[in-house]
């Protein structure tokens, strides 16, 4: 029945264990309060943004955008090191670490499970921080010319709705917490995210008049670039979403993940707080990268600094998705494989550091 | 224990320095520890606090590094997960995720041994019924009294049957009942073969449990053997004599007197507190049940009856 009767496999048993703790280190992280007040406070200022900005010269949509994306990057980069540094210097302050690792489990299998937790919260966030951008941007005034109404008109709608998906997703939580005994945290983290992707697949129901499909022709037709492709027929779905905004959030995601796996492997040496300190600067340092490197000989303090610190200008690129530009998927990948190799060059101090790191 | 067995804890020369941040030495909690525990035994480790109790424990499961000396446990390196598959560990402070109830923090626990998760659900219900917790099997352990926390941990290191338990505190935080029932569960877990090394402030437990000791004091070993053997005093002969009355045990103290030379001490023993508690609270009426007892495959040893007030006890000094 045992292990120790042989029949388990030393490969098998370790996805396992790492499944079983990035679990718990996902369940753990969510139903932190403070967890769900990052998630909340990134998708609410986003949601809001469209209602509250003013002297906006045409550009509604793309504020609307850049703070998204800038909520995701900074509120992801608290949540993602902030549950690094609790779920991993938590926990061997605590002892639930030592208490796991005196289980047939290895250091490395449990920091990299660790580290797989922390990025399915961080993916986690970063959806419903996603669908709150592309929600916000539609929702956001625009410049239409329809047979009905020409001229900039906000899409009330889809901003109430993605606002009353959150007030939902809270008292859904509250009721599954006072009939069901559920988790708050965790419903409402997961709920929330929920609502928003929820909202985005509405969204292709009708358009930014209020108008439910199916619309014939003219009457689809907005004006506005992209929608004159249906106005041929009949429109049963269109989202009218920037569907180019997700490379540019992939993008975030991958910086996302490189923090998440700094923060871990800080984490197994410093406590929450430095680690969160250490990684707002490599933030700030990352983001001014290519300037440091600007006229600065390669062994010098600059360009030292530059060369060992992900350049994370590589992964900020809202300003390529304005006036209708495209990120190509291919550049995607090659920072997808960029972002990999920092998260393996972090992920492996982190490991050297946790290996011989005594646990009382 | 037979001495022949082969020892499932071996360590010498054990030695461990904590540091601080610079690396500077900041106390030497072990110092020199030359250990043996023989397969199947019931071995207590006892000290004072800071005595290096928990350090050694550490240290054999691979959790602190020893700054010098070897570590063989299982026959193999203190940090080899197949030696771990085999081993229970309860710490010191149960060390529980809060948010998980304690199903699920048997099912985790259970995951991290690779059982199934047939096998995890029909392990976790029994034992949720073995520690008296399926009343509470679905409240997060964050709520939990330190005692009911324990028997979540408890119930934890004996998720994967252990070959070797390790028993930090034991009964600490536990009321009587639960207390008699972990020495009772250790004592049939070693009958089943199970080796058991255990720490304990409370020294009576170690006593009605272990077979060997060793007592540890600012790292340092400083006597070890059979608790027979260790307590034993060897210039005094004790008789116990059920049903004597009052002037028959006169005349035999005096006979006693008489042929020795030397004084007698007549004494009627008093019961311990823990036995007492015991008996009454199996006697209140309440038919209570102790929990562990089907898993134990006999009654726990809550004593049937009072001991007679005939009993007299003559420790000849």
């Amino acid at each position: 029945m045992f292990p120790h009767d042989g029949q388990s496999r030393a490969r098998g048993l370790a996805l396992k264990q790492t499944a079983a703790i990035a679990r718990a280190t996902l369940v753990e992280a969510i139903q932190q309060p403070v967890a769900f007040l990052i998630l909340l406070s990134a998708v609410m200022t986003t949601l809001l943004v469209p209602v509250f900005q003013f002297h906006r010269f045409g550009e509604d949509g793309r504020l609307a955008r850049d703070s998204g994306l800038a909520c995701m990057l900074v509120f992801g980069l608290v949540l993602a090191a902030g549950t690094a540094g609790r779920t991993v210097s938590g926990e061997i302050t605590c002892g639930t670490a030592a208490a796991a690792l005196g289980k047939p489990v290895r250091r490395v299998t449990f920091l990299l499970a660790k580290a797989l937790g922390v990025l399915a919260v961080t993916m986690l966030f970063w959806l419903g921080v996603l669908c709150a951008t592309l929600l916000a941007e539609r929702g956001s005034a625009h410049f239409i010319s329809h047979i009905e109404y020409t001229g900039y008109v906000m899409d009330v709608i889809t901003l109430v709705l993605g606002v009353a998906g959150v007030a939902v997703a809270l008292l859904v939580a509250a009721a599954r917490h006072y009939y069901g005994r559920r988790r708050f945290g965790v419903s409402a983290f997961v709920g929330v995210v929920l609502s928003q992707v929820l909202v985005v697949l509405a969204t292709g129901f009708y358009n930014r008049l209020g108008q439910l499909y199916p619309l014939l022709g003219e009457a689809a037709c907005l004006d506005s670039g992209a929608d004159h492709a249906h106005a041929a027929g009949w429109v049963f779905y269109h989202p009218e979403l920037n569907l180019r905004v997700i490379p540019v959030a992939l993008l975030v995601l991958f910086a996302l993940a490189i923090f998440a796996a700094l923060a871990t492997a800080l984490a197994t040496r410093l406590p929450t707080g430095p680690t969160l300190a250490i990684c707002a600067g490599v933030l700030l340092l990352g983001l001014a990268g290519d300037s440091l490197l600007i006229g600065a000989p390669f062994w010098s303090v600059r360009g030292l600094v530059a060369g060992l610190l992900p350049d994370l200008q590589n992964f900020w690129l809202c300003d390529a998705v304005a006036r209708g530009g495209r990120i190509a998927w291919r550049y995607v990948g090659a920072a997808a494989l960029y972002a990999l190799t920092c998260c393996v060059l972090f992920l492996g101090a982190g490991c050297l550091a946790f290996r011989e790191r005594d646990l009382g | 224990m037979p001495a022949s067995k082969s020892p499932v804890i071996e360590t010498r020369g054990l030695r461990k320095v904590f540091r601080d941040f610079w690396r500077r030495p900041t106390v030497e909690a072990v110092k020199g520890l030359d250990l043996t525990i023989n397969d199947g035994e019931v071995f207590g480790l006892l000290g004072p606090n800071g005595s290096g109790k928990s350090t050694t424990i550490k240290m054999l499961l691979g959790l602190l590094r020893p700054t010098a000396g070897t570590i063989r446990v299982l026959d193999s390196a203190p940090d080899d997960t197949h030696a771990k598959a085999c081993i229970g560990y309860l710490p010191e402070v149960s060390h529980l995720h809060t948010f998980l109830t304690p199903r699920e923090t048997l099912m985790y626990y259970a995951s991290l041994f690779g059982l199934s998760r047939a096998q995890a659900v029909q392990r976790t219900r029994e034992l949720l019924a073995m520690v008296d917790l399926e009343h509470a099997a679905d409240r997060a352990v964050g709520g939990f009294s330190k005692g009911m926390a324990r028997r979540v941990g408890l119930a934890q290191a004996l998720v994967n049957a252990p070959r070797l338990l390790i028993l930090d505190e034991p009964t600490s935080g536990l009321d009587p009942i639960g207390s008699r029932e972990v020495k009772d569960l250790v004592c049939a877990l070693a009958k089943g073969g199970v080796t058991v090394l255990m720490t304990s402030h409370l020294l009576a437990d170690v006593e009605d449990v272990c077979d060997r000791v060793a007592i540890l004091d600012r790292g340092v070993l400083c006597a070890e053997g059979k608790i027979a053997d260790l307590l034993r005093q060897p210039d005094a002969v004790r008789f116990e004599v059920e049903g004597l009355d009052e002037p028959d045990a006169a005349a035999v103290r005096a006979e006693l007197e008489a042929r020795t030379g030397r004084r007698v001490r007549q004494e009627y023993p008093a019961m311990s507190l823990e036995r007492y508690f015991l008996q009454v609270v199996a006697q209140d009426g309440q038919q209570r049940t102790f929990a562990m007892a089907p898993f134990l495959g006999a009654t726990l040893s809550a004593p049937e009856t009072a001991p007679t007030p005939t009993s007299n006890s003559l420790p000849m000094t």
